[in-house]
């Protein structure tokens, strides 16, 4: 295929504002996809992704589209939408030469979307905006035009209006897209390169590796050398999505589709390498990835001590698919052998371990998110750690630096006040405001990173009726005047409950944290003491009395079943427990020591 | 864990049950319903019994054992029944499965405002050999709180009424620790019933089951549960106080003078095969347990359309009955032994994986162990449904 009938692209979007239905429309309207084979969002394809409403990973589809007799090759790249998945986008976005910024008409922009469409620009990608869900009646796009063109510069006055939900306007978008999407500029002649934009395994065919050719061809039977981690494989298989696997034989410049060559080795492949010719020219690596920033730490313990093998197993079979988290051994005083995890943020960290509880079956116990904290030693040497465990006590060090966030929230303006109030009870620091239009305002603050994961999020939700977006980068690190909090229960200190608070909010999260895990811990045949402590000293108890009577009075014949129901119900939510001393400590009250939904005062 | 692999049997036999299998009847109408209790019942006002009547012998002629070991008329409330119908039930499930000779026990549940005399004088004259009268309360403000459309002077009068009919066996039914009861009021109450010389007392903690009027006033705060040590206390005071007076406790609840346990009742929590006729009654025969339909109208239609009333049917597999066999065995004085449950269980796996969890709970306190058996420790009985819950998570 001529490059010059190839277009790459892909969609921005926020979570609901329509970019998998938009896309399964292209799909339709395309023939790609029968309409009755058609399954609702037929690109998120981990049901995970499809529960939440997001794209986790990337994921490609190659589309015919036909215009003034032309048959054009449309690769579409799926990117994710979240804060989190950063890196997966500038993967996505370094494998096209242009994308859809879709915006919801009825919703207007929001702050994720505005992050990712920065990305595009300064990954010198042509921007078309595209304004969704026009059949509502709500919909008000000249509002939202300014929106886009206030928050992110770039001209929407002639922006594409679809409704993707109906099919409006898609045949045109199409069309736009093959007018104003730059062909790509590979050349057929050159020594092969391609960039691995991604990875999943599967159990029958070993890694399929998601690429997009930049220079020369790739064929079946050639032998590719993976530059970073230096590694030949033979070509078996090349494709494309079509949206299924179909095979191709051979790719060209510019195209993205599928290599398979039955690779087991799970280190072999990763993401952001270049592929080229075995004993050919030598090539330069395509432009570094910037490697994924974990900003966010937690560490994983078997329920069973017998399962750390198989979760061992876990990660590394999920570490293929997801590269951006780390794992690295650990040992818990209280849990055993675990491993610390790094991830991009909050909602990488949650997906990481519900797809191994449901891929892999793996019962877990996840200590508390934290953030790195910089350690500056009585010898001016700095060290990092990655769990509260690891801080020195106060005689050990000079001084204790934080991770401290840019954030972003965009809001209707009837809510600044709220967003204004939890902004200062997370140690926010106001940085300035713009009005994006007559109703909708960008608030931009400097909040310590631990305090967003502390439970800023929901705050922001709740008291922005679900309204209020975010988006956040890390500005850098600041001294503050930690301490470390430490739980004890029944006189026992647990490891995996220590955090790192500000001195001033130290009595208040203590209080909070024992009095959740009150709530969180069943009672026990004997009374369970909880004590929050600084050092040396107790600033908080509570009693979990003991379980004295617990007994169905009644149970006969027909009975039985329905008192059987109530005591698995009654055991429901027990799977995921760990037993410290004598006491089952569910997941729960593990992740006490973050904020959310404490009573007030 | 280790699950059995079985081929699946998942549907109750179709036709009738083995000979000698324990018999279950439900008759589900009451004057009223008590606002505590959860067994399916209608009201008998404006009901017209016959069709019910004829559909329960339509259903035994179908299902229903030979010659049943032991046979209990539940409900609902079936002394409320008229002698005549009451005659036309029992004359015809003797003509279908010849109880009168066989069973060792016949229960009937029955109410102070409809038992007198004559009542239990054609119920013994039917094959009842036990009378169940339920009591439930000596307080006449607590009997309203209940729902009860009797008094406490009619209950004394309807047993009485019982022994001068000739029954020789009755048991009397109690509920305690209800919003605002008295301990020591409990004990005077319970001196009174026991002067009575009853042969069996079931006494059970008050429970706020679902879907019934005490449930939502415990919600709405309208009710409010006693403390825990004071549910713990009145558990202790009815088992004291009862021992003392030559009852045993062979069941969590229920308490008798020597040999006169319900051996029907007995059999449910041995986890043995039971055959129920009526509407929302549950068999379990072999590994499968199925039951009928919650509604008189659906009943009757169904048996009269196709002999079978049964909406759902379940076959637990090998664990998941051994699992069963001894929470609801722990639930017996006697207890149980390894080998007997995994009997009593169908469960032929070589690997145990709940006598280690009975060892230790054993070790812990909370069971005691007599010889090869396992039973409930004095620590253990109020926490039995704590230890039961330990069988189903191991």
């Amino acid at each position: 295929m001529d490059t010059k009938h190839i277009r790459n692209f892909c969609i921005i979007a926020h979570i609901d504002h329509g970019k998998s239905t938009l896309a399964d429309r292209m799909l339709e309207v395309t023939g790609a996809v029968d309409k009755r084979d058609m399954r609702a969002q037929l690109l998120d394809s981990m049901d995970l992704e499809r529960e939440r409403g997001i794209t986790i990973k990337a994921s490609a589809v190659t589309i015919w589209h036909k215009k003034d007799g032309v048959r054009y090759e449309l690769n579409l790249i799926d990117t994710p939408g979240h804060v989190d998945f950063n890196y997966e986008v500038q993967k996505a976005l370094q494998a096209c030469e242009g994308a859809l910024l879709l915006v919801d008409a009825s919703q207007g922009v929001e702050a994720q979307t505005v992050a990712n469409a920065y990305l595009a620009v300064e990954a010198d990608l042509t921007v078309l905006p595209v304004l969704n869900k026009l059949d509502l009646p709500h919909a008000r796009p000249e509002v939202v035009q300014e929106e886009i063109e206030n928050s992110i510069g770039i001209d929407a006055a002639d922006a594409a209006r679809v409704s993707a939900k109906s099919g409006l306007g898609v045949n045109e978008l199409l069309d736009r897209i093959v007018d104003r999407i730059p062909a790509p500029k590979g050349e057929p002649d050159a020594p092969l390169r391609c960039l691995i934009f991604d990875a999943v395994y599967n159990e029958y065919r070993g890694i399929i590796v998601y690429l997009r050719v930049v220079d020369g061809t790739i064929k079946e039977r050639d032998l590719i050398h993976m530059l970073g981690t230096d590694t030949v494989y033979e070509a078996i298989e090349i494709g494309r999505f079509t949206p299924t696997m179909k095979r191709a034989g051979e790719l060209g410049p510019g195209e993205v589709g599928y290599f398979i060559s039955n690779i087991k080795k799970l280190g072999d492949v990763r993401i952001g390498d270049t592929m080229t010719r075995h004993k050919g020219p030598k090539v330069a690596m395509l432009p570094g990835y910037r490697p994924p920033m974990h900003m966010v730490y937690a560490d994983f313990f078997p329920t069973n001590t017998g399962d750390f093998e198989s979760l061992r197993e876990a990660l590394e079979t999920l570490s293929l698919s997801d590269s951006s988290f780390s794992f690295e051994a650990v040992t818990s005083e209280a849990l055993g052998f675990g491993f610390r995890c790094g991830f991009l943020g909050l909602l990488h960290m949650e997906i990481v371990q519900e797809r191994l509880e449901r891929e892999h079956d793996i019962d877990m116990i996840q200590t508390a998110p934290t953030v790195t904290y910089k350690i500056v030693l009585k010898d001016g040497s700095e060290v990092e750690i990655h769990s509260p465990g690891q801080l020195p006590s106060p005689d050990k060090y000079e001084q204790i630096l934080e991770p401290s966030a840019r954030v972003t929230v965009m809001t209707p303006a009837e809510y600044i006040g709220n967003v204004m109030t939890i902004a200062n009870d997370h140690r926010g620091t106001y940085v300035r405001q713009d009005h994006l239009s007559p109703t909708r305002v960008q608030l931009v603050y400097d909040i310590p990173l631990a305090e967003l994961i502390y439970d800023f999020f929901d705050k922001l939700k709740s008291s922005t009726r679900g309204y209020g977006t975010l988006n956040y980068e890390i500005s850098g690190y600041a001294e503050s005047e930690l301490v470390k909090l430490r739980i004890l229960v029944n006189g026992k200190e647990v490891d995996a409950l220590t955090s790192i608070v500000h001195k001033d909010q130290a009595e208040k999260r203590g209080r909070s944290a024992i009095k959740k895990m009150r709530k969180e811990i069943a009672r026990h045949q004997f009374e369970i003491a909880l004590q929050a402590a600084i050092g040396a000293r107790i600033i908080a108890r509570e009693t979990i009395s003991a379980l004295r009577k617990d007994v169905t009075a009644k149970c006969y014949g027909g009975d039985i079943t329905r008192k059987r129901k109530l005591l698995e119900k009654q055991k429901e939510g027990k799977r995921r427990m760990r037993q410290i001393g004598n006491v089952d400590i569910p997941q729960k009250a593990f992740l006490a020591v973050l904020g959310g939904d404490e009573e007030e005062g | 864990m280790p699950r059995a692999p079985e081929a699946p049997p998942p549907t109750l036999p179709r036709g009738r049950a083995p000979a000698g299998t324990p018999l279950y009847v439900h008759l589900p109408f009451c004057a009223a319903k008590c606002h505590y209790c959860d067994f399916f019942s209608v009201a008998a006002e404006g009901h017209d019994r016959r069709p019910t009547v004829a559909a329960l012998l339509a259903e035994a002629e179908r299902w229903a054992p030979r010659e049943p070991r032991t046979v209990f008329f539940g409900g609902g409330t079936p002394s409320l029944l008229e002698s005549a119908e009451l005659r036309a039930l029992f004359d015809g499930l003797e003509r279908v499965t010849g109880f009168r000779g066989a069973a060792c026990e016949v229960t009937v549940e029955c109410n102070p405002e409809s038992l007198d005399e004559a009542k239990a004088a054609t119920l013994l004259e039917l094959g009842a050999t036990r009378l169940s009268i339920g009591f439930q309360a000596l307080d006449d403000a607590a009997l309203k709180l209940f729902g009860r459309v009797h008094d406490a002077a009619q209950a004394f009068e309807a047993y009485r009424a019982a022994r001068r009919a000739g029954a020789r066996e009755i048991n009397i039914d109690l509920i305690y620790a209800w919003p605002g009861q008295d301990l020591a009021a409990w004990r005077a109450d319970l001196d009174r019933v026991l002067d009575l010389g009853p042969d069996h007392i079931s006494a059970y903690n008050l429970t706020f089951e679902e879907d019934t009027a005490f449930r939502r006033w415990l919600e709405d705060g309208a009710l409010s549960k006693p403390d825990e040590e004071l549910e713990l206390a009145f558990f202790e005071a009815t088992r004291s106080r009862l021992a003392e007076r030559g009852y045993g406790a062979y069941e969590v609840s229920n308490f008798a003078l020597s040999g006169l346990h319900a051996r029907h009742n007995v059999n449910y929590w041995q986890n043995g095969p039971y055959l129920g006729l009526g509407p929302s009654a549950v068999s379990k025969i072999g590994t499968a347990r199925g039951g009928n339909v919650k509604s008189v109208g659906d009943y009757v239609r169904r048996i009269r359309e196709q002999g079978d009333a049964r909406v759902w049917e379940e076959a637990p597999d090998a664990l998941a009955r051994l699992r069963e066999t001894w929470w609801l065995g722990l639930r017996l004085a006697e207890g149980l032994s390894a080998a007997e449950a995994r009997a009593r269980a169908g469960f032929d796996l070589p690997e145990d994986p709940l006598q280690p969890i009975a060892e230790r709970l054993a070790d812990d306190g909370l069971l005691e162990r007599r010889g090869v058996r396992f039973a409930l420790s004095p620590r253990g009985l109020p926490l039995a449904d704590w230890v039961a819950r330990k069988f189903l998570e191991g």
